[in-house]
């Protein structure tokens, strides 16, 4: 009895591991998403400073392509709200592991006791 | 966690307390942790305005010349000699791999822009220290208002005395079921024994037979006291008419004894018959108090005690409206005793036994007992009507009444006597006698009602008062008593206020 629940807790343990993994993972990643909305925001103003006759360029690999002016303003606009909608997405998927690690954590306690009072059982056989 | 949750049920009490002082340990590590950061950071940031400020100050002077001597960086270890030209030509990097080849100028204005970000997050970061040491400071102060244990000391109620300090005992409620003090009782049962010599020396209860008879003694002795006193006075209370009316009814009183008697044997009857039975007083089957209830309601309906000031020290005269006088038992004059209270004029030799038994006020409670089963067990409350238990002490509140009236009536109004022993007692009897019982007296003085009312069942007892004659017309109540009494009974009980029994007398 104790072993076997002992056997479930075990994976429940390291499914919730799991979790809380995926977790922090997710959280890099929307923070490191974070760190591109403001710099490319950064960008986006900085673009706005610029007039027409400077040239803008792109690094793609070890090279600088040039862009236009305008042309670069509209990737930069849609580069940003590719990473807000990522955010969003991130935001949700965190908040979805969040609920799930709860309902880990719960079973995880009832696991616990149930665990201990088989424990308490045994050892009362003995 | 599992293992600390353990360890904490194992302990018990100290561990919550280092589990708490741990728990503000780390909260202080963390808040530490938090500032630390926010300091590097703002160093970070701080580092990078200066370099913002000193590339600016470059870019500002960079178009001032045309070429520059520099020393180009060759590789991490090697500096090769060169030259600096296109000095207004700058390539920028924006962010997010854009560049941007633009004029000094406005690489200046681009650095401008990037110093307000600097400088915002420079705020947010100093912000942010400054909450998370505020924070740390209040976890300090929190700690140290807990004090060193680090326990909550905000809601500590430490009850040190268990025992309350008060002066003196506490005060209980009476209990109904908690019996008197024994010491009371034997104190009693001595005064008793040293009183009644002559008595069967009965430890605390009597059995009823022998109660019975020595109440059948008394009785006769009280009549015959009775009359001897009425011979002496005659008009203590009132006129003669009344008296030998009184006399008439005394002798009535003797049956009602009797009639009484028979309740008594039934002993403890439910209150309710015996109220039926018994008259106005809705007295109780035991003990002597009730004949002495019967008696004052044969007497008449003024159950008013008077204690003469003879020597004889166990004969109190009660004095009913009719001036019955009866010889009470000790027994009878202890549970007495607070009615005696009441008429504190006219208590009698019995006052310092009775002050030396009752000293305060809580002490009346000892002297009213209940006789349930030969057990005394005290009342309630003195103040109940006793009609309702079986109480061995006088009924304070009947009686108390009764003393009322009678004092007013002592006050000159002998007819009064008459007058309220009609509206006590009043029943189907008075409407019978009112026609005949009308005196031009009370028709004279027509007075504002001021006796106590109480209403009470008509009772077989209260037939003696119908024998109760006019004050003007001594004689016939005799005659009367003999024809009204056997149909008294008879009549169907009938309830009657004060009030309307004065009304009707007074017609």
């Amino acid at each position: 009895m104790a072993e076997a629940i002992q056997k479930k807790l075990q994976s429940e343990l390291e499914k919730y591991q799991q979790l809380q993994k995926d977790v922090s993972k997710s959280m890099s990643a929307r923070q490191k998403l974070e760190a591109q909305l403001t710099e490319n925001n950064i960008v986006k103003e900085e673009l706005a400073l610029l007039d027409s006759q400077n040239t803008v360029y792109k690094l793609i690999g070890p090279v600088l392509v040039k862009q236009d002016l305008d042309e670069a303003k509209a990737t930069v606009s849609k580069r940003l709200e590719y990473i807000n909608g990522e955010i969003q997405r991130y935001e949700t998927l965190l908040k979805e592991m969040e609920r799930k690690s709860e309902q880990h954590r719960e079973v995880l306690s009832s696991l616990q006791q149930e665990y201990q009072r088989a424990q308490g059982q045994a050892v009362g056989k003995v | 966690m599992a293992s600390l949750h353990d360890q904490m049920a194992a302990t018990g009490k100290v561990k919550p307390s280092k589990d708490l002082s741990q728990g503000v340990e780390r909260l202080k590590e963390e808040h530490k942790k938090v500032v630390k950061d926010c300091r590097s950071q703002i160093e970070h940031w701080k580092k990078v305005e200066n370099d913002y400020e000193s590339l600016q100050d470059r870019l500002r002077t960079l178009p001032d010349k045309l070429s520059y001597d520099i020393m180009v960086p060759f590789g991490p270890l090697a500096f090769m000699p060169g030259k600096l030209v296109h000095t207004n030509e700058l390539t920028v990097l924006l962010g997010d791999n854009w560049f941007a080849k633009c004029s000094a100028k406005q690489a200046d204005a681009l650095v401008e822009h990037r110093k307000k970000h600097v400088n915002n997050t420079l705020d947010d970061l100093q912000k942010v220290m400054k909450n998370f040491q505020n924070r740390a400071d209040f976890t300090d102060d929190l700690e140290k208002l807990t004090g060193d244990t680090g326990d909550f000391a905000d809601i500590r109620e430490e009850v040190i005395n268990e025992e309350v300090v008060t002066k003196g005992k506490h005060r209980l409620a009476h209990k109904p079921n908690s019996k008197p003090k024994q010491e009371y009782l034997l104190k009693l049962e001595e005064e008793k024994e040293k009183n009644e010599s002559e008595e069967e020396r009965a430890t605390g209860v009597l059995s009823e037979e022998e109660l019975w008879a020595r109440l059948d003694e008394l009785e006769r002795q009280e009549e015959l006291q009775d009359k001897r006193y009425r011979l002496d006075s005659t008009d203590t209370n009132g006129e003669d008419t009344t008296s030998s009316s009184e006399e008439e009814k005394e002798a009535d009183g003797g049956s009602d004894v009797q009639v009484n008697g028979h309740q008594k044997e039934n002993g403890w009857v439910p209150s309710s018959i015996t109220s039926q039975m018994n008259g106005t007083n809705g007295s109780h089957p035991e003990d002597d108090e009730e004949e002495e209830d019967c008696d004052e309601e044969a007497g008449n309906g003024l159950p008013t005690i008077y204690f003469s000031h003879t020597a004889e020290f166990k004969k109190v005269r009660i004095n009913t409206g009719k001036n019955t006088t009866l010889k009470f038992s000790e027994r009878k004059e202890q549970k007495v005793q607070a009615k005696r209270k009441k008429q504190s004029g006219k208590s009698n030799g019995h006052s310092p036994h009775e002050s030396y038994k009752i000293k305060s006020p809580a002490d009346i409670y000892r002297v009213f007992v209940d006789l349930v089963n030969g057990e005394p067990i005290p009342r309630k409350s003195i103040l109940k009507s006793r009609s309702r238990e079986n109480s061995v002490c006088s009924d304070t509140s009947e009686s108390s009444t009764a003393d009322f009236e009678e004092r007013r009536a002592a006050f000159g109004r002998s007819w009064s006597h008459d007058d309220a022993t009609h509206s006590d007692t009043s029943d189907g009897i008075t409407e019978e006698e009112s026609p005949t019982g009308t005196s031009p007296r009370t028709n004279g003085r027509f007075e504002a009602f001021t006796g106590t009312v109480i209403e009470k069942d008509p009772l077989p007892c209260s037939i003696p008062h119908l024998t109760i004659a006019p004050p003007a017309l001594p004689t016939i109540p005799e005659r009367k008593l003999e024809e009204v009494g056997p149909e008294a009974p008879q009549e169907p009980p009938k309830r009657m206020s004060k009030f309307k029994a004065t009304r009707l007398h007074q017609k």
